[in-house]
């Protein structure tokens, strides 16, 4: 349990952070400039803050007004980077047996022959950083932190200098630290679909405030951390029911309330409940179901308010117990004739969905 | 063939410069390094003036420091008489005199070298070593250190060269004492003064372009390999 409490003012940015953090892991979640690195900053004891307290597991690592400031190598808080940060002269296994050799016997927690394993390290030993892939460099990071046995791992933003295919290489390396490894872990990321793939514990930060923390889909339906969504172009976030699978045509099939949505080809089991998001431009609106046209997603619903956000025009569609967004130009609500009340079809291309929380 | 042949003077002359340079480079190795390391990382109340400080001698005429090290160390100076009084020994006009004057003079170059090579090394591998519980000594020892080695080693070659090539603050501290203060640059400026000289002076001046350049090429050499152990810069995205 990490119980978190700091202030911190600087020249254009101030943060008050007040939370308590008992999940095992926790996905942090924030535009940049939310206080996403300075959060970390102050847990790992790089950043004194103004004022403040931060228990871990009940022992005090800091508290400005009883003049307690663990420094950084007394903390014991494991961290990976976004660039690795491998030590250059050293070999992988010198590496990662690093801050290993630093702890006594009592200490340790694991060997290395079983990180090595976990993570498939074995042929890597020998190597030095710079031999390495980026996916190779930051699972040996990952492998390095583990074995220093920290109490609290934070990952910033590990993924975020690899391509899509690299991070599709590394991500069952993390699932299998989350799943095999008993530390409580902080993943920094302001991509939401790779928190999402972790953890659906997730701490949402904006201007340096906490807005949102719990099960994501809770934390969706709080107004300012949807206003923060829907500044990302995810608008329509969705909870659906995974139905059917269907390989051969590359798509699946899952359940809005009682609608049947085409959605791209995912993992899981039917039965199982996925989150998917879509922007609302990718919603289009139609007075009445059309035929002869590619998009599979054709929902009936109820026109809610119109409304001006930003020079866009949005309009909430009510179907059943949602409510989806879509943003329509003026001239549709002209042409449509669009008002409150009125039936309409919202249509969405199964392209255009975006399924979180799978590794496809 | 007697033309290159070196005389007893001369094999003196170089033997002295080559054991001055040694231990001066020795001698400033470790506070080089720790100024370095100062002014690269540390942020303190006097920090600029300690930085102008180090570097006086660059910019002096060698023969400024040589005279205030005589005021100093000689026999009626503040430490030259303490030295004498207590420790029974005096520095002024011996060989040891020589290594502490080119000392003062190779000073700074170590320090930039040291400087520079410090403020190379990510501080975020520094800061990465203290995450996993290393004590920032121990992470100046596994990680700054290493890493910085092909600049302080460059360093230390440009001391040595520099202690080669010390001529004002050394005969101005010293003297030019054959034998005993009587270096490789007094000695070829000896054989200048004097008729005939010009032959052996010849021969010294090559050796000192030999010695320099091979200073050089090792620096060269050690520092390629440095980098080639730790992958070269480019390829570090």
């Amino acid at each position: 349990m990490i119980a978190l409490d700091f202030s911190l003012r600087r020249e254009a940015f101030s943060t008050h952070i007040k939370v308590t953090l008992d999940d095992r892991v926790t996905g942090v979640f924030g535009p940049s400039g939310a206080g996403k690195t300075t959060l970390l900053g102050i847990l790992a004891g790089l950043v004194k803050p103004d004022a403040g307290r931060l228990v871990l597991d009940g022992e005090c690592l800091l508290d400005t007004e009883r003049g307690i400031n663990l420094p950084l190598h007394q903390r014991r808080i494991g961290m990976v980077f976004q660039d690795s940060r491998l030590f250059p002269h050293l070999t992988v296994s010198r590496n990662l047996e690093y801050g290993y050799h630093l702890l006594t016997r009592e200490q340790r927690r694991f060997s290395p022959a079983q990180i090595i394993q976990l993570l498939e390290l074995g042929d890597l030993l020998g190597q030095r950083p710079h031999q390495l892939s980026g996916g190779q460099r930051q699972r040996v990071a990952l492998g390095r932190a583990l074995l220093s046995s920290p109490r609290l791992l934070l990952l910033d933003e590990p993924m975020a200098s690899l391509d899509v295919r690299l991070k599709m290489q590394i991500l069952p390396f993390m699932q299998r630290v989350r799943d095999e490894i008993d530390i409580p872990m902080l993943y920094v990321s302001h991509a939401i679909d790779e928190v999402l793939q972790l953890t659906s514990c997730m701490l949402v930060l904006e201007h340096g405030q906490v807005i949102g923390y719990g099960n994501f889909v809770d934390v969706m339906r709080d107004t300012q951390v949807l206003a923060l969504a829907r500044s990302l172009g995810m608008e329509n976030v969705m909870q659906v029911e995974l139905l059917s699978h269907h390989p051969a045509e590359g798509y699946s099939v899952a359940l809005l309330g009682q609608h049947r949505l085409c959605i791209p080809l995912s993992a899981g089991e039917p039965g199982e409940r996925i989150t998917i998001s879509t922007a609302a431009s990718n919603v289009a609106l139609a007075r009445e179901s059309v035929v002869g046209i590619s998009i599979q997603n054709q929902l009936p619903g109820t026109l809610g308010q119109l409304r001006q956000v930003d020079h866009r025009m949005l309009v909430d569609v009510v179907i059943d117990s949602h409510t989806l967004v879509a943003e329509v130009s003026a001239k549709s609500i002209q042409d449509l004739a669009l008002s409150p009340g009125m039936k309409v079809h919202a249509l969405m291309k199964t392209q255009a969905l975006h399924v979180y929380g799978q590794g496809v | 063939m007697a033309i290159l042949q070196l005389s007893p003077e001369e094999i003196a002359a170089l033997w002295l410069s080559a054991k001055v340079a040694f231990f001066c480079t020795w001698l400033i190795l470790i506070p080089g390094v720790l100024l370095g390391w100062l002014l690269a990382r540390k942020r303190f109340f006097g920090k600029a003036l300690l930085d102008s400080l180090v570097h006086l001698p660059l910019v002096l005429p060698p023969v400024v420091p040589g005279f205030l090290l005589l005021l100093l160390f000689g026999s009626q100076g503040v430490l030259g008489k303490w030295l004498h009084e207590v420790l029974g020994i005096s520095i002024a006009f011996t060989w040891m005199g020589a290594v502490v004057a080119s000392a003062i003079m190779a000073l700074p170059l170590m320090v930039r070298s040291a400087r520079l090579a410090v403020s190379q090394v990510d501080h975020g591998l520094e800061l990465a070593a203290q995450s996993l519980g290393a004590h920032p000594l121990r992470v100046f020892f596994t990680i700054t250190l290493p890493l910085a080695l092909p600049g302080i080693l460059t360093g230390m070659v440009l001391a040595f060269s520099r202690s080669l090539g010390e001529f004002g603050a050394t005969i101005t501290f010293v003297g030019n004492i054959e034998g005993e203060t009587r270096t490789l640059p007094l000695a070829i400026y000896t054989y200048t003064q004097i008729p005939g000289g010009d032959v052996p002076a010849l021969r010294l001046v090559v050796l000192s372009l030999l010695l320099a350049f091979a200073a050089l090429y090792f620096s060269n050499v050690m520092e390629q390999r440095a980098l080639r152990r730790v992958g070269s810069r480019d390829d570090s995205a």
